[in-house]
């Protein structure tokens, strides 16, 4: 008795200890438990803010598409097996009519990125013969809903693609990433251009309902409502008649070119290409295009693996980059502004002193030739040196610069700090993602680079056969290969060598001077404004720096990019001389940059009117041959569109015939 | 062992027949009977409580469960009345009988006239009224080994034991052909207890011990007791891991978040979300603990534990104090079915017992349950009563 008695209090005595555990030491757990069994949370997506040119055109908007969804209560057991037999029938009748697998059905359906009170789409843009179908048979699909869903649409496809980026599904990597705590699975963000730099005024806010629901799912009440609010609409600088133009002589230029035979017979390729048009003033990007390009509409809801091998084929030169912010090319002649500004700036000489154009110029053994193959121009002043783009009166600059650096050792590189000055090799700070920041060489960068590629080098020097020229060069890497040579400044001096800028760096460096040394941050947003069309916030146009040259050294700069193109003897003089601008006055640079063993890429780079500018013009063209042959054609027909000569050029394109460099 | 019931004035052998019919009625145990009628009408309060909200919202009244316990509950007061009046000695000679009947019902469960259940045959219907013949096949049992043992005059044989063990496993097979486990099991605990309380020597105890062992894991062995069922009796242990979909483990899981959002106090009547939205499967029958544990907190299943305890204590009184082997044999089985019942059942709720059929006496929803409970409180009144 005595042993029943004491099970009896130690049985007690458990359940008692055990209560006491769950409901005082443990309670508080269960409670949150409790209130998240009851609270199931439905998100409503907010519509995406719209994309504006500054005159208003839509960009990017939101269409309303027919979708065939599944309300997974009706299919489905709580624990996401499919309820019976005839659910099963139904997924298949499903897949036959959409002509999917029913995997693939399942699939979607068992996607966790839908509140399960909300239908799933399984099918956007359905035909109405499939919403027909389905109506008329509604006893066979129960379950099966049609509902209008917001989708992202771009009206003019192609036109500011690049620009305007696309959007995506958020990717489970990155959910991961704290930057994206506040989206879930499914979410829809940018990708690319401003869709993804101005993502969060896009986005708008979710709408998000707590509803309380019994343990069958059935929803008993509502207990929050938060209704979506629409995101914010971007206004950008872009001008959509103007960018429709430079898309449009881009694309012709670059095509129309590849009739045009070099020295040694073969066809220009011009493969690929870009163009930037920027506010002589204040920065803005009037308008941005990059040849081959996509159609953003086709990554709307997924992209299709046709169209995803199309712009990741290498033979498609890969459409999806914006070349005009992350193609960093050597800039070629287009760089001499900045080195002139440079060896000014480093005292070496002022805008009325001469120095000689050689045919070549030859130290320690190497013969560093003009673009001209021969002719000695004699003396020149830097407005002549720029206008006939003479690359030994540069090559004799740049040398003299290095030996006195070298003697100094005040550790001052002139061209790197003045390039930087001009927005080359540095950020330039666009409301853009992707853009590089090309480079601009020097000491320090030279050494850099060396000690981190060091290994590399001495590594294959000494697997090559000593003696042979591969060991020589190797291993002069592997031991020197961190000196800053004079060479290496000599080929800098002309954007060559290391060199590399973007468009739109030399964009904002012509920017510069045509804004009297006032360097603007380029930017394509110009607006916020809210649902209701109100302002939100305003793009200010923002200084970048100045060029810090005096106004002497400004106005011989200015001066030989005018006479490039005025004077009878400037490189670009042939393509405007025809052109109604001539008389408008244009002032530009032209570029034949050597990218070996590849046909030179080529080079416009250009402002107008020259006495009160208002636009600046960049055009490249890779494997377009010479700039004034490819790109000042492109860049004279952007500028006829600007400034309202449109009968002249838009019908027949003419690229240049004579190489300039 | 003789004690003094400070409760009642006793005046024996008072000469008319009717008041010495009377008598021992004033010898009644009101503790254990308000302990009783306690537990019962919390029981009532929780089966309102646990299906308020779902019937409400199906445009059924809330009280159609709480109406068919009270017409469950007057039943059960006039077999609680019967069992009193009776000498329970008399009762004792017509144990064959009523063993026999409660045999004989649990054989008509397993025919086709018993109505099967999720997956149970446990019930037959008897004038339009859905009857579980377990339930009586308890005291059938318990009546049956107390009349064994009462014939060894507390010197149990081996024919004895044997007897005991015979009235014991062709109701425990019946029932573990529905199948229910959990009620099998009593039945086994049962027999277990009122071998101790007979007087089976530890040698015969251990023995009985050893082949129960040896039975179990032959079950297990030659596929008596089914995968399921192992699942189900296993599944409490991961109840914690949300994944097992498995519907005991999901069941368990609610209940803990029930019982332990309850915290000290209770959310308060109607306010638990876990009852009030359904998310504990059967929590008007053997999950009613959740409703007491969520809406009363700690303190409610605290004094749920106590008067189960109160009852306990008075039973085991009655056993001790019981005047023959009969008598202390039939109110010792019924406090063992009782804790352990309870044990199992609570346990069960807060996750330390595996998930069995086994109702929650007096408080689970169930007719036949509670009829059973009373006759047998019945019973140990009989016995307290009639104890000189």
């Amino acid at each position: 008795m005595t042993f029943i008695a004491t099970l009896v209090v130690a049985l007690f005595l458990g359940l008692f200890a055990r209560l006491w555990f769950l409901q005082v030491l443990a309670g508080e757990r269960y409670v949150e438990l409790a209130d998240s069994n009851q609270v199931r949370t439905v998100i409503t997506e907010a519509p995406r803010g719209r994309i504006l040119t500054s005159d208003g055109v839509e960009l990017a908007r939101n269409r309303v598409a027919l979708a065939l969804s599944v309300d997974r209560q009706v299919l489905f057991r709580a624990d996401g097996q499919l309820r019976d037999s005839d659910a099963e029938r139904v997924i298949s009748r499903l897949a036959e009519l959409l002509e999917l697998e029913p995997s693939t059905v399942l699939q979607r359906l068992s996607s966790q990125r839908r509140s399960p009170f909300r239908p799933v789409p399984i099918a956007i843009d359905i035909t109405p013969e499939i919403l027909f179908f389905v109506r008329e048979r509604q006893e066979m699909f129960p379950g099966v809903v049609a509902e209008y869903l917001p989708v992202r649409e771009y009206p003019s496809g192609e036109i500011a693609a690049h620009v305007v980026g696309t959007v995506g599904e958020v990717s489970a990597n990155e959910l991961t990433d704290s930057q994206f705590s506040e989206y879930r699975g499914g979410d829809i963000l940018g990708r690319g251009g401003l869709e993804s730099s101005y993502e969060t005024d896009l986005r708008g806010v979710a709408g998000r309902q707590l509803l309380v629901a019994n343990a069958r799912g059935v929803v008993l009440g509502v207990q929050s409502q938060r209704d979506p609010v629409e995101g914010n609409t971007l206004v950008t600088t872009i001008d959509f008649g103007l960018q429709t133009a430079v898309e449009q002589a881009l694309r012709d230029g670059i095509e129309s070119s590849r009739s045009i035979r070099r020295k040694d017979g073969q066809l220009l390729p011009s493969v690929a290409g870009s163009a930037v048009v920027l506010d002589a003033r204040t920065g803005g990007v009037l308008a941005m295009a990059s040849y081959p390009t996509f159609n953003p509409n086709e990554f709307v809801g997924g992209v299709s693996q046709d169209y995803w091998s199309f712009v990741n084929d290498p033979d498609n030169y890969r459409p999806l980059v914006n070349r005009a912010i992350a193609g960093a090319y050597p800039p070629g002649s287009v760089f001499k502004t900045a080195s002139a500004a440079a060896f000014m700036q480093a005292g070496l000489i002022t805008p009325s002193q001469t120095r000689r154009c050689d045919a070549a110029f030859t130290v320690g053994g190497t013969t560093f030739r003009n673009w001209n193959r021969g002719v000695n121009e004699g003396p020149m002043t830097v407005v002549e040196a720029l206008f006939r783009s003479c690359d030994t009166y540069f090559y004799d600059l740049a040398y003299e610069n290095w030996r006195s650096e070298q003697r100094r050792q005040d550790g001052r590189e002139y061209l790197v700090e003045v390039a930087n000055r001009f927005g080359l090799g540095v950020s330039v700070g666009i409301d853009l993602p992707g853009a590089v920041n090309g480079r601009v060489p020097g000491r320090q960068w030279r050494e850099e680079f060396w000690l981190n590629a060091r290994d590399m080098y001495c590594a294959q020097a000494a697997e090559a056969q000593p003696g042979s020229l591969r060991f020589e060069l190797l291993d002069d890497l592997c031991r020197f290969g961190g000196v800053w040579r004079g060479g290496d400044a000599i080929n800098s001096s002309i954007g060559q060598g290391d060199v590399l800028s973007t468009p739109l760096q030399v964009a904002v460096s012509y920017q510069a001077l045509a804004n009297d040394g006032m360097v603007m941050r380029p930017h394509v947003g110009q607006t916020i404004l809210n649902p209701n069309g109100e302002v939100v916030q305003e793009v200010v146009p923002e200084r970048l720096g100045t060029l810090g040259l005096t106004d002497a050294e400004l106005a011989a700069i200015k001066r030989g990019v005018e006479q490039a193109v005025n004077s009878p003897r400037g490189t670009a003089f042939n393509v405007f001389a025809s052109s109604p601008l001539f008389s408008l006055g244009v002032a530009g640079k032209t570029g034949t940059a050597e990218v070996r063993p590849l046909v030179p890429y080529a080079w416009f780079a250009g402002y107008a009117p020259m006495d009160d500018p208002e636009i600046v013009v960049v055009v490249n063209v890779e494997q377009g041959g010479g700039g004034s042959q490819t790109a000042a054609p492109i860049v004279r027909t952007i500028m006829e569109h600007y400034f309202g000569f449109t009968d002249a050029a838009e019908e027949t394109f003419s690229p240049g015939d004579e190489i300039l460099d | 062992m003789s004690t003094y019931d400070r409760g009642f004035v006793t005046t024996p052998n008072s000469g008319s027949r009717r008041s010495a019919m009377l008598s021992p009625l004033r010898r009644i145990d009101g503790v254990l009977l308000a302990a009783v009628l306690a537990l019962t009408g919390i029981g009532f309060v929780a089966i309102y409580s646990s299906n308020l909200v779902a019937l409400t919202t199906q445009d059924i009244s809330p009280t159609v469960f709480v109406n068919r316990q009270l017409l469950a509950l007057m039943m059960a007061l006039i077999v609680l009345t019967v069992a009193v009046t009776f000498d329970y000695r008399d009762i004792r000679t017509a144990t064959p009988v009523l063993y026999v009947a409660a045999v004989l019902l649990l054989i008509v469960t397993l025919t086709p006239l018993g109505t099967e259940i999720r997956g149970s045959q446990r019930w037959i219907l008897l004038f339009g009224v859905q009857l579980q013949a377990a339930e009586f096949a308890k005291i059938g049992v318990l009546l049956a080994l107390a009349a064994v043992f009462h014939e060894a005059k507390g010197q149990p044989r081996l024919a004895h034991v044997a007897g005991a063990i015979a009235v014991t496993v062709v109701p425990t097979m019946l029932v573990f052909l529905q199948p229910d486990l959990g009620t099998s099991i009593v039945f086994l605990w049962v027999l277990a207890v009122a071998c101790v309380v007979a007087g089976v020597r530890l040698r015969g105890l251990i023995a009985m011990g050893v082949a129960a062992l040896a039975g179990v894991i032959a079950a297990v062995q030659f596929g008596l007791i089914q995968s399921y069922q192992i699942g189900r009796l296993t599944a409490f242990l991961n109840a914690d891991d949300p994944t097992i979909a498995q519907s005991a483990a999901f069941q368990t899981r609610q209940s803990l978040i029930a019982i332990g959002s309850g915290q000290f106090a209770g959310r308060g009547l109607f306010q638990g979300t876990q009852t009030s939205l359904s998310y504990v499967p059967d929590n008007h029958t053997d999950f009613i603990f959740t409703v007491i544990g969520e809406e009363f907190g700690f303190v409610g299943s605290t004094i749920v534990l106590g008067l189960f305890f109160v009852v306990v204590w008075r039973g085991l009184r009655i056993a001790i104090n019981a005047k023959d082997v009969f008598g202390s044999v039939v109110a010792t089985g019924i406090v063992a079915m009782l804790t352990l019942q309870m044990f199992v059942n609570i346990g069960m709720t807060v996750g330390i017992m595996p998930v069995t059929g086994l109702p929650l006496p007096f408080l689970s929803y169930g007719g036949t349950s509670l009829i059973a409970w009373f006759a047998m409180v019945g019973l140990l009144l009989n016995i307290h009563m009639r104890r000189f």
